[in-house]
């Protein structure tokens, strides 16, 4: 579904992603996973093109991405994105948020998108807030909104970076169980995470990045029963 | 009036000036400045000409400010190696603009115009709107790109991220919360811009200040229409505060908790 070959990034003369290629298949959950300053988040942000490739070649369901031609903002609206810092849009509305998407885009009219945003809302508990401004909700309440922002697109494939970072501990878990969900109803994923509890339940198959570089890969049960790298020991002895 | 011209009269002559108390001086002195010959109609049209050059200089200055802030704001957040050509020809022009306008005196500016540019023009009070327009267009500018730049950039990730184009993520995301945060310093920046108006007297546009000027050129007492036009400016600035913080309080909806 989504194929990179070759891809490196620098900021100037630092190398990000060193000459990586990968492929996620439909339906998969891949976890990403590294010491911070691995290159996952900038991996992960290459691939609806947040950050520019330096070279390399991404393609999503047949399209070149990494193409200057291609209309990114047609490929993007398959490709939904969570962000550590949730990012919701400050001076609407929730139910504005969830719509204006759908609505600008064309993919909707105002009524279905409303519906969708209402569907939506109660799928994580959260209508009745569909009339407050973000900065009335908690961390948490945020995030599950954020996500079904993403998911009012109908996105193909969703790509998660740190959604829980920046949380309350005991908020964690809230958004954990919404993307828990939405891995159960098939939905093809890509998150980087430090939650190493959910990486096993949910993640079909988990890389880990170091120095810019995919530096192992392995199911969940191969890979934190048997990490192979000296590496992965050393992350996984740190971090469980 | 009859005490007016009776006093005015005790007033001219050194010998019989001490028949005159202070506080009949002053009536003297402020009927001259505001009452005779109906003079309150000339500062009044003033201030219609202040009003009008500023509302004429805030309007153009808004559009000069928001077409620069636009061009500037979207060059220099344009992709690394997607470099438009054109939108580079124009960030160049929209610098030595900034640059040029800033860099200058707005008095010279005046006279340059005034005297050099549109020399055969007797339209002044319309040179100095425009003037004025251009020089607060630098201004804004700068106001309104610093307001785009200081937004967080996780807003414009977050739109673009949901397939929306840069224009309509500008337009329903990061204009909105920027133009909020840019209010005050707006706000001010026309409050600086009203008081400017006066400076138009330099190429002899008809506003405020120049009623004062002709006036106690008539009359040689300085200070009654120089304090009274200060208290204008005063009230209208005060005035112009107050709408202000009425459409901040306004726009603050969105921060309620």
């Amino acid at each position: 579904m989504i194929d990179v070959k070759n891809l490196s990034k620098s900021f100037g003369d630092h190398m990000v992603l060193d000459n990586l290629s990968e492929h996620i298949y439909p339906g998969e959950k891949v976890v990403i996973i590294g010491p911070s300053g691995s290159g996952k988040s900038t991996f992960l942000r290459c691939l609806n093109l947040l950050e520019t490739p330096t070279t390399g070649v991404i393609t999503f369901d047949g399209d070149e991405i990494t193409n200057p031609k291609v209309d990114i903002n047609r490929i993007r609206q398959k490709m939904g994105m969570g962000f550590q810092h949730v990012n919701l849009f400050n001076n609407m509305t929730i139910r504005k948020n969830i719509t204006l998407a759908p609505v600008q885009t064309g993919l909707m009219t105002k009524d279905e998108a409303n519906e969708e945003a209402t569907r939506l809302l109660q799928r994580v508990d959260l209508l009745e807030k569909a009339d407050a401004y973000p900065s009335q909700l908690s961390g948490g309440q945020k995030q599950r909104i954020a996500i079904v922002r993403a998911l009012a697109m109908k996105p193909k494939v969703m790509l998660f970076d740190e959604p829980t970072s920046a949380l309350d501990p005991e908020m964690v878990g809230e958004v954990l169980q919404v993307m828990r969900e939405l891995a159960n109803d098939g939905m093809t994923m890509a998150v980087v995470t430090h939650e190493m509890g959910f990486a096993r339940e949910v993640g079909t198959r988990i890389l880990f990045m170091d120095g810019g570089k995919i530096l192992e890969q392995n199911t969940p049960q191969e890979f934190f029963a048997h990490p192979q790298e000296q590496r992965t020991i050393d992350f996984l002895k740190s971090v469980l | 009036m009859e005490n007016y011209l009776l006093w005015q009269e005790l007033m001219r002559d050194t010998a019989t000036m001490d028949q005159v108390s202070w506080w009949q001086e002053f009536y003297v002195y402020f009927y001259q400045a505001f009452i005779e010959g109906d003079r309150w109609m000339q500062y009044l049209r003033g201030v219609g000409t202040t009003l009008v050059v500023t509302a004429m200089a805030l309007v153009l200055g808004i559009v000069l400010g928001v077409l620069v802030a636009m061009v500037r704001t979207a060059h220099d957040q344009q992709r690394a190696g997607k470099h438009n050509p054109i939108l580079g020809f124009f960030n160049g022009i929209c610098k030595v603009y900034v640059t040029v306008i800033r860099g200058t005196p707005m008095m010279v500016q005046l006279l340059i115009m005034g005297f050099v540019i549109f020399s055969s023009s007797r339209s002044y009070t319309m040179i100095g709107a425009l003037t004025l327009g251009i020089n607060s267009g630098a201004y804004v500018a700068e106001i309104i790109r610093g307001g785009l730049m200081s937004l967080d950039p996780g807003q414009m990730e977050a739109g673009r991220s949901l397939g929306l184009s840069y224009g309509k993520t500008m337009r329903f995301i990061v204009i909105p919360q920027a133009f909020k945060a840019i209010l005050p310093s707006l706000g001010n920046e026309f409050i600086i811009l009203l008081k400017d108006t006066s400076l138009i007297t330099v190429i002899g546009g008809k506003e405020l200040v120049h009623a004062a000027q002709s006036i106690y050129g008539r009359t040689y007492g300085q200070m009654f229409p120089l304090i009274g036009v200060a208290c204008v400016y005063l009230v209208l600035v005060m005035i112009f505060t107050w709408l202000v913080g009425i459409l901040e309080r306004r726009l603050r909806q969105s921060d309620r908790r």
